[in-house]
């Protein structure tokens, strides 16, 4: 019934529906459950390796590194991928500020420090570069609750002292309308989308502030308007306010999804999320269609054109067992990776070139399709994108959701105007 | 315990869990109450503590409504729900089946005694404030938990009817069932389920009507109530009997590859799959039932898929909010409804983002559980309201009700509105 199928709701998954969505095309997006999202920080981590210009980094990295993912979007690809993003994001008035120029460094709930090219306005003063090098300024606040598990702001506080940021951190006291037994981010950013339950947790802040001009919350400000919220709390507590990411589920995860589905909604696409794609069919060099998994049998679903977009490991995209070999859920597409297990990892844990492993994927051309060990196109009318891909190593990159975001909007276009 | 392979994979999926908490923040019960602390804990963790031939450790698992939502987001595919409603049913068998599961499990039965002459009166009873409030003290059914209202004729009377009135021209089908537009090639089975039969006829009048309109001759079979009010108060002995009936009555029409056709999402989940996983059914018979067996809008849009449906609809102009019930969802179908629906011109239908109606089956029908429920269903009125619309538009029996008595709106299956597309 619909002509174009998205395999897998992540970041990439998202993105090359909402770039379909743009074509005119009613995408179907069919998701084994939520995406790595969730897990995440809502940051967008373009190349946190890189210590000056990202721009410059990824320039040299396309001409340099051909069969790297970024290069198969191309540098106009990267930054029309990452406008169309922040637009999107815009218009749901949740807005991400940053820039190819630099990386900034965003602290962790440990009190670690992470660069991050593009992040939620939420999260803006928290970037440690602020304050001059010295961090001549006053010491930062850091704030949560005991009652939200693995956030501790004292702890957070040492470590960033520790690091040259002096800082502090505090506990602040529940307000009784919220008394509950047991919390989860969600609860707390239900709670945050109540004006009353802001007003007292201002009021505490300003009493806690001193001299502080920066106050660090968990990342669970609202869900509803989480912009909203910092702005309130920012007017009740006289400091600048952010978020900092928590462990998951991630609240930012949460908005992103929601914003994502909304828009592909509105333009007439769908979201299936609990259907496994188990395997496809194809013919004459054209996947015809995919079966996912229902009750009682295999749901069918024709189309014309697919995105595969199922992530990695983590996502559920790649497996392997115990005798090491590896294949990809969906469609059974062949697999560039190490041979056995023995290759899998470098001598070192932390060594300079990476691990073999983690540059696994499916190999595209440069139109994204897909290539068996041969170097021939398996699916002339299916593009991959997200971190089931090849040939980058984005752990050590530091550029998941980056080049999740750029490969699903390239794949997106190259399905609705190319293929 | 026999360790099939059901009970094999659900024992490993609680492996599968990383303790991500995702669920958790799904749940839409754990969202609204402090009795229930979520999937993840009464789920995979939970069961680690229970042991076979050990008495239950469970109290909270009960305030789990079944709605399943936790399945559909988890990242690893552990399958929290089935987990949830096994130990519930290993609570009912060291304590016995409590009285209000009894009433709520056999409710067919009231619809038996109470649709035709008499409904008048039940529902009389049944909305008399006073009568609910004794029955909210003893058995805590809660008083103000919207119970359907008794039809003054059943389904299966209407259909008989209509057949004898067509009697010249109907064909000979096995015995105890009905059937029309003989002479057709094209055979169906409708599973009209009990509250097609004895609260809302007119969803299995327009089901045949629409059925019919495609040129096919339906079978009102002879059947029994799914079982899934048993089987979600854990009355898993009492459901299976349910079931072996039914599959008894529809194998004869899967042996011939004849459709099995619902309108209810919950029955025709129980039939092809809740009945069988839960209760490790897994023979031959039960799954031939369970593979033919389809829901209408799945069925209509396979029919459309192979360019055979009737698509020959007049503009219907209105802008309705629609509801995806967690039963449908289990299917995991996507959205077949909405899928047909918008091939009639003029009709906007807008989907509902909330996770449940609340109810869940007999959840909401709890006196202690009826808060939560209309806690849950909260999100679901206010859009439903927010829209406008006099109508609302939802595909399973149960929160069809909860909506409407959340809302205020009228609440229609989609097959009533694609009967009337067809003119
Ligand atoms: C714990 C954790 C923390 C992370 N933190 C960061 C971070 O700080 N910064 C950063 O940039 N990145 C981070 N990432 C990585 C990043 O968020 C994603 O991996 C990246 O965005 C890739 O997105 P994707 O859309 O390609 O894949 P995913 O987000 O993994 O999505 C895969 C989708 O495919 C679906 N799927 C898989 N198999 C099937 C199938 N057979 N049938 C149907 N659907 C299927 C899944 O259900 C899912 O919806 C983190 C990841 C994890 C796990
Ligand atoms: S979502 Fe799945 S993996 Fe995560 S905690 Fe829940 S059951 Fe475990
Ligand atoms: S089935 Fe529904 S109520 Fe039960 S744990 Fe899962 S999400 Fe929560
Ligand atoms: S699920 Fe269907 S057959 Fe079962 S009680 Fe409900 S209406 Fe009756």
């Amino acid at each position: 019934m619909r002509d174009t199928i998205v395999i897998g709701a992540g970041l990439s998954g998202l993105m090359g529906a909402l770039a379909l969505a743009d074509a005119g095309r009613r995408p179907l997006v069919l998701a084994k459950g939520q995406g790595a999202m969730q897990w995440a920080a809502g940051t967008i981590d373009v190349w946190g390796a890189a210590n000056g210009s990202l721009r410059a980094a990824l320039g040299e990295l396309i001409t340099t590194d051909p069969g790297h993912p970024y290069a198969r979007a191309g540098a106009a690809g990267v930054e029309a991928a990452i406008d169309r993003f922040r637009a999107l994001m815009e218009s749901a008035r949740y807005p991400y500020v940053g820039s190819l120029e630099r990386n900034v460094l965003l602290p962790t709930a440990l009190g670690a420090l992470r660069p991050a090219a593009f992040f939620p306005a939420t999260m803006a003063a928290g970037d440690m570069r602020l304050g001059g090098a010295a961090h001549a300024g006053p010491p930062l606040l850091l704030a949560g609750f005991h009652e939200l598990r693995d956030f501790f702001p004292p702890m957070a506080a040492e470590n960033l002292t520790g690091q040259g940021i002096p800082a502090r951190g505090v506990y602040l006291t529940l307000p009784p309308i919220a008394r509950r037994l047991d919390f989860n981010t969600r609860v707390f950013a239900q709670l945050f989308d109540d004006p009353a339950f802001r007003e007292d947790v201002g009021r505490q802040l300003r009493a806690a502030r001193g001299d502080a001009t920066r106050i660090g919350l968990p990342a669970v400000l609202g869900l509803r308007d989480p912009l909203g919220a910092v702005a309130h709390l920012q007017a009740l507590s006289g400091a600048q306010i952010f978020e900092i990411p928590t462990l998951p589920p991630s609240v930012p995860g949460m908005r992103l999804f929601t914003i994502f589905r909304e828009a592909i909604v509105k333009a007439g696409g769908r979201l299936q999320i609990g259907a496994e794609v188990l395997r496809g069919e194809g013919a004459d060099g054209a996947l015809t269609a995919v079966y996912s998994a229902a009750a009682a049998r295999e749901q069918t679903h024709r189309a014309n054109l697919f995105l595969l977009a199922t992530g990695g490991v983590a996502g559920g995209g790649v497996r392997t067992d115990h005798t090491g070999s590896t294949w990809e859920t969906a469609l059974g597409l062949p697999l560039q990776a190490p041979g056995g297990r023995g290759e899998w990892f470098a001598p070192r844990f932390l060594n300079e070139a990476g691990h073999p492993i983690y540059r696994a994927g499916i190999a595209t051309n440069p139109q994204l399709q897909p290539l068996d060990a041969a170097g021939a196109v398996v699916y002339r009318n299916v593009a991959v994108s997200g971190a089931a891909l090849a040939g980058s190593d984005p752990i050590r990159e530091r550029c998941y959701s980056g080049m999740a975001l750029a490969t699903g909007w390239r794949a997106g276009q190259i399905l609705s105007s190319e293929l | 315990m026999t360790h099939d392979h059901i009970e094999l994979s659900l024992e490993q999926s609680l492996d599968h869990c990383i303790k991500c908490n995702i669920c958790t923040a799904a749940c839409p019960v754990s969202a609204v109450t402090d009795l229930f602390p979520g999937p993840k804990y009464v789920g995979p963790q939970g069961q680690r503590f229970r042991m076979p031939g050990q008495p239950s450790p469970d109290e909270s698992v009960d305030y789990c409504s079944g709605c399943r939502v936790c399945n559909e987001v988890c990242p690893t595919g552990v399958r929290v729900m089935e987990l949830n409603t096994r130990a519930k049913a290993a609570i009912v068998e060291q304590n016995g089946l409590p009285l209000r599961a009894w009433l709520l499990g056999y409710q067919y039965w009231f619809g038996k005694l109470a649709c035709g002459p008499l409904a008048p009166l039940a529902n009389f009873g049944a909305s008399n404030p006073l009568l609910r409030t004794v029955v909210e003290r003893t058995v805590k059914i809660g008083r103000k938990a919207p119970l359907p209202k008794f039809s003054t004729y059943s389904f299966r009377s209407w259909f008989k009817q209509r057949t004898k009135s067509q009697a010249s021209k109907t064909a000979a089908v096995p015995d105890g069932s009905q059937s029309t537009a003989p002479g057709s090639r094209k055979q169906v089975v409708y599973f009209h389920g009990c509250s097609t039969n004895y609260y809302e006829p007119h969803v299995g009048q327009a089901a045949v009507e629409v059925l019919e309109r495609n040129g096919f001759e339906v079978i009102v079979a002879k059947q029994g109530c799914c079982g899934l009010p048993l089987l979600s108060n854990g009355a898993f002995k009492q459901a299976r009997s349910h079931h072996e009936y039914n599959v008894e009555q529809l194998l004869p029409y899967a042996q011939r590859g004849i459709p099995i056709i619902g309108t209810s999402t919950s029955c025709t989940l129980t039939i092809k799959e809740e009945a069988s996983e839960l209760l490790g059914m897994h023979e031959t018979a039960v799954r031939m039932v369970a593979e033919n067996t389809y829901d209408i809008f799945e069925f209509l849009r396979l029919l459309h898929d192979r360019g055979e449906l009737n698509t020959d609809f007049k503009p219907v102009q209105r802008s309705m909010p629609y509801h995806a019930p967690c039963q449908l969802r289990a299917h995991n179908l996507g959205r077949p409804a909405l899928d047909i629906l918008e091939l009639v011109p003029g009709l906007q239908l807008s989907e509902s983002t909330a996770a449940c109606c609340g109810l869940a089956g007999t959840y909401g029908y709890k006196a202690e559980k009826y808060q939560i429920a209309m806690d849950v269903g909260a999100g679901l009125f206010d859009f439903v309201r927010a829209s406008g619309s006099d109508t609302a538009v939802c595909d399973s029996e149960i929160c069809r009700w909860q909506i409407a008595h959340g809302s205020g709106l009228e609440v229609k299956h989609p097959i009533e509105i694609l009967r009337e597309a067809y003119g």
